[in-house]
């Protein structure tokens, strides 16, 4: 019987090619998109579930705002290096506690040097104190983690590392030279152990964990900082919440005895909700929960919306196609009732060719997703694979419950429809139930239409936003613009001068790409403000070509400017003064009184996403409360040919730094990358707008199919009374399109409020246009109209002698 | 075999009864061959259909084989189909998607006859209507004739008591009508099968052995027919 059955499902498959195809074809789409969704999420989970000890694995966060990107407090992993001892001398549950640095992003890696080798920039290395091994449970491949990194000036290589830079993991005793900054001397550190590269991917990646000796020492002064990462491995048995809670209480206690050194008022700090904050969170949760950006899942829900959307358009496609074709089945029905056939036994044979549909869409989804998924790993920068996925027993069980998921949601309506006729009537040759579940199948192609509608609208909206952004004004000159990853150092940037091309050399804490935000109180007539202030070279601010409203900039006539002139920005303007210009505000430093005069407001520019406001900025030369470690050397070029340039001032990098190779991007790239993420989210749309608005015709085409076929013989009747060819077209588009534009009617709000979430997402966005709503529309009834009318038009040709010769 | 009391079919519409069948009474014995005549819309095959269980009738009752079978349950109803009532349809129905072999099979397969018996059943059927040499066709590269001899070889597959017929030749020409006509009557004489068929044709009826006249709703007259 299943053989019998199997048989007539691909007989029949084959006689309804192209609806099979369009079925099969479809479904395949829809579980690519979700399966590589599937893929997806399975990497983001798997982070720091490579061996079942991390589980005991903590990491600390405290609340601050330093390095903050809005200057509030935040839960961070970047942390005070004394919270570390806090938790270990306080937490008796605590079994270890390392500090590691944290990633800065100020520069892409070290450079290490092996012998007389060329230097190269590895990347991923870390530094750590000697308990980083009793808190990562790495598998030792050389040496052992009791002894790793018991001496300073050590160094543990993943093994991966290890075979790149000897190609061998043999390399216990070897040294290795690090420069950290390009006029640094260098550290000889001695290889003391390889580790296995493990499975799944960490948060706390390295290539190389160092002990430098560096993440060892905690600041003297209580006024200085060391800031760092902290982990702690607790007893499996340890209670996090009452960990949390004496943590709380512990550091409490630290504030206000730091704060009392530091000649400070614990009150006058934290006031306002303002609390102080330390707990430790485990280490399963810290990628789920990065501090300030969003969360994989945050980002990928559009995502998992869109590819979910798709799946369903899929799947209403095959129901659809499904209940119109069960006219040309109901015969097979009718008999076969008359030959005693339960009706579980038909809806079991229907479900068969529902998943025999399905399991050849499950084989082209594979095929699809071995095609896509290279440039899905290059769109989303992971590293994923199908078959050598370390879950792949896991994927195959998630892949056998979708394609169950699949089979009873396609399958399960249609053959309860068929099962359900009546064989007096279908015999009869009446198929008037056959016309049951029409107002399902609108409901369904009203559906997809609203989903795809949306999403054409969404698109129109998106791309006027990413066009007023890639055209807005950033409020400097990025064109011929160079940054090189470094400090600022004055006769390295008098020799970059002499080259012909080069206008100005400088550095700014805060420029596109690399803007590092320092909070600050200012005084103003008896009223404080919070301001955010920025430490510039001379030069920093002609060269980024800003634009100036009131006043002047720095220049070296004015004496003063080194001491304490100030230049705010619109934004900060506008929180003072209409006029600022010549009056002055003053700063409180410990017991003094610092005054500094406004002596130029400058015009808002941009060093942020188009997500984030400008803030209101402080811009002084001296180093009154700014800070000279900057990582940015400013080139501004005066002529186009900047490959030429830069190839002499690599010239000069490598006499002034022959150890430490040089870094630099154009601001032009800097601006693109930017904007990339943007840009990725919109082509994904497109795509996926794209497969859904093609999925959705696909469905109106073989729809209407069925719908031109029967009705036939209304179609010959009224040619018979004499319609012409147009009216009969007109006749059979009419209530396609009727459902098309209640589509349109509900996708509208629908988008509106959609995009209107998006848009409010930018700080500078467009307004809501219209017209994206009023082509979507034309579009959509444009093209359904088209569809439609291929199949209405071959109804309409067709002989009327033919449809009206049997009954 | 079948005993049928006080039969009426109506369809309440808007508070008025139509009657498609009044007070139908009547006995059809083991072996017999009946034919059931009268104008379009007489009630034929509404009767024929209550014969077969395809319709309730609204008042009255009905037994076959002594069972009293007005409201049966869907399993009772199918073990019916399976063992005791071989249909055969004016359009044939015979499923596209399957030979003439699977078609003849099917019945078989659904009582779960064992695959040596089926074998040798559908030989000897196929062996008996001289369709040998198309078993391997589908139902769309055959006649009509040739149709309807798969139609009624699939009836006969699962050794029915009773053939119900509706308008087994209304879709054929003469000669291939009268070939059919005589296989039932063959069967009826030969085998036993007790067979009713719905038929326009007065010469069809000829070759049963009873015939019912039926004129809206209602039996005006129940013949036999001395051969």
């Amino acid at each position: 019987m299943f053989k019998l059955n199997l048989k007539i499902a691909l007989r029949s498959l084959f006689k309804n090619k192209v609806y099979a195809a369009i079925n099969i074809g479809g479904l395949a789409i829809g579980l690519t998109a979700f399966v590589l969704m599937l893929l997806y999420i399975n990497h983001e989970e798997s982070y720091d579930t490579w061996s079942p000890d991390l589980k005991n694995v903590y990491q600390v966060r405290e609340k601050h705002s330093f390095f903050s990107p809005d200057n509030e407090d935040h839960w961070q992993e970047v942390n005070d290096s004394r919270m570390a001892n806090l938790v270990r001398e306080n937490i008796p549950q605590a079994l270890a506690v390392t500090r590691v640095t944290a990633d800065w992003g100020f520069s892409s890696g070290y450079s290490v040097k092996i012998a007389h080798a060329n230097p190269i920039m590895v990347t991923g290395m870390k530094d750590a104190d000697s308990s980083f091994f009793q808190v990562f449970p790495y598998e030792f491949l050389q040496g052992d983690s009791e002894s790793a990194l018991n001496a300073p000036k050590s160094v543990v290589l993943k093994e991966s590392l290890a075979r790149k830079l000897f190609g061998t993991e043999k390399v216990l005793g070897k040294t290795l030279k690090v420069l950290m900054w390009r006029n640094d001397p260098g550290t000889d550190l001695t290889i003391t152990g390889v580790v296995a590269d493990p499975e799944t991917p960490q948060s706390v990646s390295f290539n190389a964990l160092m002990r430098t000796g560096e993440e060892d020492k905690v600041p003297e002064s209580a006024s200085n900082f060391h800031y760092c990462q902290i982990y702690a491995r607790l007893n499996p048995v340890a209670d996090t919440v009452s960990v949390n809670q004496s943590l709380l209480k512990v550091y409490t206690d630290h504030q206000k005895k730091s704060l009392i050194k530091r000649k400070l008022e614990y009150n006058e700090i934290y006031k306002n909700g303002k609390i102080p904050g330390l707990k430790v969170i485990p280490l399963q949760d810290v990628h789920l929960n990065p501090p300030f950006k969003l969360s994989w899942i945050e980002k990928l829900r559009p995502v998992m919306g869109i590819s979910i959307f798709l799946l369903v358009i899929s799947i209403i496609n095959f129901v659809n196609l499904a209940t119109a074709q069960s006219v040309q089945r109901a015969k097979e029905v009718g008999v076969k009732k008359v030959l005693g056939v339960y009706k579980r036994e038909l809806i079991a044979q229907f479900l068969l060719e529902s998943a025999l549909q399905s399991i050849i869409s499950l084989f082209l989804c594979v095929v699809l997703i071995e095609v896509v998924l290279p440039s899905f790993k290059h769109h989303f920068n992971v590293q994923l694979s199908f078959w050598l996925n370390p879950q792949l027993k896991m994927m195959l069980t998630q892949l056998f419950g979708l394609f169950s998921l699949v089979t009873l949601l396609a399958g399960f309506y249609p053959s309860w429809v068929l099962s359900n006729y009546n064989p007096v009537a279908v015999l009869k040759g009446s198929y008037e139930s056959g016309l049951k579940g029409v107002l399902l199948r609108n409901a369904l192609v009203v559906f997809q239409f609203v989903i795809s509608i949306t999403f054409i609208i969404a698109i129109g909206i998106m791309h006027k936003q990413s066009q007023f952004i890639s055209n807005k004004d950033l409020g400097f000159e990025r064109g011929e613009l160079v940054n090189i990853k470094t400090n600022y150092d004055e006769s390295f940037a008098e020799k970059l001068r002499r080259i012909p091309g080069v206008q100005y050399v400088a550095t700014t804490t805060q420029v596109m790409g690399n803007a590092f935000n320092v909070p600050e109180e200012i005084m103003y007539k008896g009223k404080s403000i919070n301001m955010n202030t920025v430490t510039v070279s001379m030069d920093a601010l002609p060269s980024l070509g800003v634009k100036v409203l009131q006043g002047r900039l720095f220049a070296k006539t004015y004496k003063q400017d080194t001491i304490n002139t100030v230049i705010l920005n619109e934004a900060a303007a506008n929180l003072i003064d209409e006029k600022p210009v010549g009056k002055s505000y003053n700063i409180k430093d410990g017991n003094k009184s610092l005054v500094f005069q406004i002596v130029g407001v400058i015009k808002n520019y941009h060093n942020e996403g188009f997500d984030k406001a400008v803030l209101p900025t402080i811009y002084k030369v001296t180093h009154l409360g700014g800070m000279s470690s900057t990582n940015n050397l400013l080139l501004r070029l005066n002529t186009s040919n900047t490959g030429e340039i830069m190839r002499k001032v690599q010239l000069e990098w490598k006499q002034a730094y022959p150890d430490y190779p040089m870094e630099y991007k154009t601001m032009d790239d800097i601006f693109a990358d930017l904007l990339t993420e943007n840009k990725r989210f919109l082509n994904m749309i497109i795509l996926f707008s794209i497969l859904s608005v093609s999925l959705s015709l696909l469905g109106l085409f073989a729809l209407s199919t069925f719908v031109a076929k029967r009705r036939t013989k209304e179609v010959a009747v009224r040619k018979v009374l004499g319609a012409s060819n147009l009216q009969i077209i007109n006749l059979l588009n009419r209530s396609f399109l009727v459902l098309v534009l209640i589509a349109n009617l509900i996708s509208w709000p629908i988008a509106y409020i959609l995009v209107k979430k998006w848009l409010d997402g930018f700080a500078y966005r467009i307004d809501m246009p219209v017209y994206p709503f009023l082509m979507a529309t034309i579009v959509s009834v444009v093209i359904s109209a088209l569809t439609v009318s291929i199949q209405a038009r071959k109804a309409a040709n067709g002989n009327p002698v033919h449809a009206l010769k049997y009954e | 075999m079948i005993q049928l009391n006080n039969i009426e079919k109506y369809y309440a519409n808007k508070g008025i009864k139509n009657y498609v069948l009044r007070l139908v009474t009547t006995t059809i014995k083991q072996g017999e061959f009946v034919s059931i005549m009268g104008p379009s819309g007489a009630g034929k095959s509404t009767l024929l259909n209550i014969i077969g269980m395809l319709e309730e009738p609204t008042y009255g009752s009905y037994e076959f084989l002594g069972e009293d079978v007005t409201s049966l349950n869907e399993r009772k109803r199918i073990e019916l189909y399976r063992n005791h009532i071989g249909f055969v349809f004016q359009a044939y129905h015979l499923i596209d998607e399957m030979t003439v072999y699977e078609n003849i099979e099917a019945p078989l397969l659904y009582k779960k006859v064992g695959s040596s018996e089926r074998a040798s059943r559908i030989a000897d059927l196929l062996d008996r209507f001289n369709i040998v040499a198309k078993k391997d066709l589908f139902p769309n590269q055959l006649s009509g004739g040739q149709q309807q001899l798969v139609g009624i070889a699939r009836a006969l597959a699962a050794q029915p008591s009773i053939i119900l017929a509706d308008e087994p030749t209304g879709n054929l020409q003469s000669a291939q009508a009268e070939e059919i006509m005589t296989l039932f009557k063959k069967l009826n004489q030969e085998d036993g099968i007790t067979i009713i068929q719905v038929t326009h044709s007065e010469k069809n009826a000829q070759y049963g052995n009873r015939i019912l006249h039926i004129a809206d709703g209602v039996v005006k007259e129940d013949v036999a027919i001395l051969s």
